[in-house]
């Protein structure tokens, strides 16, 4: 053996240790003992009734008490949908929320969740300050631009949507769109970069309140402020591994969606120092929002997104995408 | 070429391909082996399926559009920022010698904006230059300008006087001077300033385009997100072999082969 073959050898050798190392198995939760849920979560508006569970400890004293043990939740932070699809996927994840689209994505790749609760509807709008544009025909064909959050996002499917419900090609605005944050889509709006900006709360009401904007589109006609917007999803070896540990988890998020709803200005108080709101505007804004448990629109959502290519496979029917203790559509 | 030079090569090109070779080994087996689950084949795929999805990527691309349009796009905003870059690295590089207040001024510039990151900036230079394919370029100058400059202001500086005494004595003016001898003189300088401004204007574009996305021009970036978005992981990372791939025409089709043609052959450096 040439001392070069030996290094390559050893390296290797090195390589394939780390490996196994790096893959760290997500632990099997046992039944009705003590038990450990792993969370993704993120932080905005439409968390609300999450980050009350979490403050709270809504899931751990649901768990305690339908069964005397003690839970213990890690709570990851996380900044986007297909973040969390790739942690659930490989197991490092029980449960997490997320915007409805990339539910649905993974639901469709059977990547082994479902939808346990509703979380949210918002609003959503586009604005723009061009006195010139009043409807979709002012845009299509034209080098107008429109920013939304990404191609593929939710956003982009409230576009396809109305463009649908409108009798247009879904797809007819998809080469004005330029892909940016929130943020960085209102600040190009307002410096007139783009024409146009489609974006939920709260840069919505940010925008509404600017009387040189106006909307445009009727984005909210087919994609209301009451249309399922955030989900809560659990993996299926939870649900059917641990029903006390599944149910624990969606009662609490019910019950703090049920605090939500009943103590509007003491949840503003808990939720508005994570979204970065003072407590006036996080109560004006939470106002806004419809919160439920129950879904609304999902099934034909994943249908509109199946059908105009969003995604590749057939996510079924409503009983596919969520769990059987889930009301709605 | 002599003997020991040619056995050298081939140990070289021996070492690259064994190591690449167990790389691909070490991926399969962790593939095979499901380390992540049951859903390990989504998130960490076989050779085989990213090796369909290359293929697929090329093919039917994303919603029909082939990867080659992504890539035509990301590769012609590339060469017009490295073109640009390298240019005003040149020009303002130049200007440095001739003037000591240029050089103050371009020196203080090349310390500060090296250390941006140009997907920082990218909120400021929406606002100030819109939402074009412009934005992209400009961030691909950014990248490339400022190493670029920092290794040619580097090269003029170590020009020996003697060459530039020999230059005036010859009766050469600045331009004269800065094509005749500060630039030959700097070659190797330059040379490695290319490979630094390719590869940090390489990344730069993709992050860029990553965040920022243009559905009428759409880039590499772009399709990466759009894979990652739909979690098709398989062909996410035959996008990333993509990258890799033009990343090493870039630099043994037209680095090397430049770095041959001058340093080497003027017998600069080994």
């Amino acid at each position: 053996m040439t001392k070069m073959m030996k290094k390559m050898v050893a390296l290797g050798l090195t390589l394939m240790m780390a490996v196994p190392a790096g893959a760290v198995y997500a632990g099997e939760t046992e039944a009705a003992g003590d038990a450990e849920l792993s969370l993704a979560y993120q932080y905005g508006l439409g968390y609300a009734a999450v980050t009350i569970a979490q403050q709270e400890g809504l899931i751990e004293k649901a768990y305690k008490e339908a069964t005397g043990a003690d839970l213990t939740i890690t709570w990851n932070q996380m900044s986007s949908g297909a973040d969390i699809n790739t942690a659930i996927a490989s197991g490092d994840l029980d449960a997490g929320f997320m915007g409805v689209a990339p539910a649905i994505s993974g639901i469709s790749k059977e990547l082994g969740y479902k939808i346990f609760t509703n979380l949210c509807g918002q609003e959503h709008g586009m604005m723009t300050a061009d006195e010139s544009i009043q409807s979709f025909d002012d845009l299509i064909g034209s080098d107008n631009q429109i920013a939304l959050v990404n191609i593929g996002s939710i956003q982009h499917i409230m576009l396809a949507m109305a463009l649908d419900a409108q009798g247009y090609d879904a797809h007819a605005l998809d080469s004005n769109i330029v892909a940016m944050k929130h943020p960085d889509g209102m600040a190009a709006l307002l410096s007139g970069t783009v024409a146009a900006h489609l974006t939920s709360s709260p840069y919505i009401f940010q925008e509404q309140a600017d009387d040189t904007l106006h909307a445009v589109g009727d984005i909210d006609k087919s994609y209301s402020k009451d249309t399922t917007f955030l989900v809560g999803i659990a993996s299926e070896t939870i649900y059917e591994e641990n029903p006390a540990l599944y149910n624990a988890l969606v009662q609490g998020i019910a019950e703090g969606t049920a605090y939500l709803n009943e103590n509007l200005e003491d949840a503003a108080a808990i939720t508005s120092e994570f979204d970065g709101n003072s407590v006036e505007d996080e109560i004006e804004y939470l106002k806004k929002g419809s919160y439920s448990v129950e879904t609304t629109g999902v099934e034909e959502i994943a249908q509109f997104m199946f059908a105009n290519k969003f995604i590749d496979i057939d996510p079924g029917t409503y009983e596919n995408l969520v769990f059987e203790n889930v009301q709605g559509n | 070429m002599d003997m020991m030079e040619k056995k050298e090569r081939r140990r070289a090109l021996l070492t690259k391909v064994i190591f690449i070779i167990l790389l691909l080994v070490i991926w399969e087996i962790t593939a095979k082996a499901h380390v992540f689950g049951k859903r390990s084949e989504i998130v960490f795929p076989t050779l085989e399926s990213i090796w369909a999805a290359f293929i697929r990527n090329f093919t039917f691309g994303y919603a029909g559009t082939s990867l080659w349009i992504y890539i035509l796009n990301s590769m012609g905003l590339l060469l017009e920022g490295l073109c640009i870059g390298v240019g005003l690295a040149f020009i303002l590089s130049g200007l440095s010698m001739v003037s000591k207040t240029i050089d103050t001024i371009f020196n203080l510039c090349v310390s500060i904006f090296d250390l941006l990151p140009g997907v920082a900036l990218l909120p400021v230079v929406i606002v100030i230059f819109g939402v074009k394919p412009g934005v992209i370029v400009f961030l691909v100058v950014h990248a490339v300008l400022w190493p670029m400059s920092r290794n040619v202001l580097d090269g003029f500086k170590a020009v020996p006087e003697i060459y530039l005494e020999a230059g005036r004595n010859l009766g050469m003016g600045s331009a004269q001077l800065l094509f005749g001898v500060y630039i030959p003189a700097a070659t190797t300088y330059i040379v490695s300033g290319l490979k630094v401004g390719w590869a940090r204007a390489w990344r730069g574009l993709i992050s860029a385009e990553m965040i920022f996305g243009i559905a009428s021009s759409p880039g590499i970036g772009l399709f990466i997100n759009q894979m990652r978005t739909n979690m098709n992981n398989a062909e996410m990372y035959a996008t990333l072999i993509v990258i890799i791939i033009i990343g090493l025409i870039v630099q043994y089709g037209i680095l090397n082969p430049i770095e041959n043609a001058t340093v080497k052959k003027w017998g600069m450096t080994k």
